[in-house]
C-alpha cells in the first residue's frame, strides 16, 4: 500500500490550489499594471486545473474526465491570454500607459 | 522514514509556493512572468504525482512554451520597464487585497476541512492517453470542437484588433 507517503495526501493538493486562488484574487486587487493581472489569472487558472486532476485522481480514479476539463482549462486560457493582451497593446498604443489607472475616461 | 518521492513533493511545493509569492509581490514585470513560470513548472511535476503525464506535459507545451512567450512579447512591447514606477500600489490595496484572500481562504478551508472526502485508498487505475483521447472524441466530442472554435475566433479577433489600431494612426 502506498497510503502513508506524503504525495498521496488529497488535502495538501486542494490547500495548493486554494493558496493559488488567493494569490490570484490578491495580484488582481493589488498590481497596478493590466499584464500583471492577466498573470494573476493565469494563476488561479492553474489552481482550478490542479484541483480538477487531483480529485480526479483521488475521487475517481477509473476515469478521465477532470483530466479533460484541465485540457479545455488549458485552451480557454490561451484564448483568454490571446485576446486580453491584444486588447493591452491597443491601450498601450493609445494611451503610453499600462496602469489600470489610466482607464476612468468612461468614468468621469 | 524519508522517501526521495517526498523529498521531491516537498520541493515541487515549495517551486509552486514561491514562484506564486514572487508573482504576486515582486515590483517588477518580468519578475511576475519568472515567478509565473516556476509556478507552472512546480504544478507540471504535480500533474506527474497525480499520475497524469499527458496533463503535465501539455502544461509544459502550452503553458509555459506558448502562454509566456506570449505574455512576455506583450511586456516587451509595452514599453521600456525601466522607467515606470514600481508595481507597488497604494498600501489600502494591499490591505484589502489581503482581507479579501484571507476571507476566501478561511470559508474554503472551512469548505475543505468539513467534507467528507471518500478518497480511495488502494492504488489508483492508470489512466493513459489512450483513454483520455477516446474520452475526448467520444463523450467530450461538442465541447472539444468548441474549444477549438473558440481559440480560432480569439486568433483571429486578437488580428483584428491590431490591424484596426495600426490603420487608426
Amino acid at each position: 500500500m502506498t497510503t502513508g507517503y506524503l504525495f498521496n495526501n488529497f488535502n495538501l493538493y486542494l490547500f495548493l490550489s486554494l493558496f493559488l486562488l488567493c494569490c490570484g484574487i490578491l495580484g488582481i486587487v493589488y498590481r497596478r499594471t493590466l499584464i500583471a493581472m492577466l498573470i494573476s489569472v493565469e494563476l488561479i487558472m492553474n489552481g482550478a486545473g490542479l484541483n480538477f486532476v487531483a480529485i480526479n485522481r483521488f475521487l475517481y480514479p477509473d476515469k478521465v474526465n477532470g483530466q479533460v476539463f484541465t485540457l479545455f482549462i488549458m485552451g480557454i486560457a490561451a484564448a483568454e491570454t490571446a485576446i486580453a493582451l491584444a486588447i493591452v497593446i491597443l491601450i498601450f498604443r493609445r494611451y503610453k500607459k499600462i496602469e489600470a489607472d489610466t482607464l476612468k475616461e468612461m468614468k468621469d | 522514514m524519508i522517501i526521495l518521492a517526498d523529498v521531491m513533493f516537498v520541493v515541487l511545493i515549495l517551486i509552486t509556493i514561491l514562484g506564486a509569492l514572487t508573482t504576486v509581490l515582486s515590483g517588477s514585470l518580468i519578475y511576475a512572468l519568472m515567478g509565473l513560470i516556476a509556478t507552472m513548472f512546480g504544478i507540471a511535476g504535480l500533474y506527474i504525482y497525480l499520475n497524469a503525464p499527458f496533463i503535465a506535459m501539455m502544461q509544459i507545451l502550452i503553458y509555459v512554451g506558448a502562454i509566456s512567450i506570449l505574455i512576455a512579447f506583450a511586456i516587451m512591447l509595452a514599453g521600456p520597464m525601466f522607467k515606470r514606477p514600481k508595481e507597488w500600489s497604494r498600501p489600502i490595496k494591499f490591505i484589502s487585497g489581503a482581507i479579501t484572500a484571507c476571507v476566501i481562504f478561511i470559508l474554503f478551508l472551512n469548505v475543505i476541512m468539513r467534507t467528507e472526502w471518500t478518497t480511495i485508498k488502494a492504488e489508483p487505475i492508470k489512466t493513459t492517453t489512450k483513454e483520455l483521447g477516446r474520452a475526448l472524441f467520444d463523450r467530450f466530442m461538442l465541447p472539444f470542437e468548441l474549444i477549438s472554435l473558440l481559440i480560432v475566433v480569439s486568433i483571429i479577433g486578437a488580428i483584428m484588433i491590431a490591424l484596426y489600431s495600426r490603420k487608426e494612426r
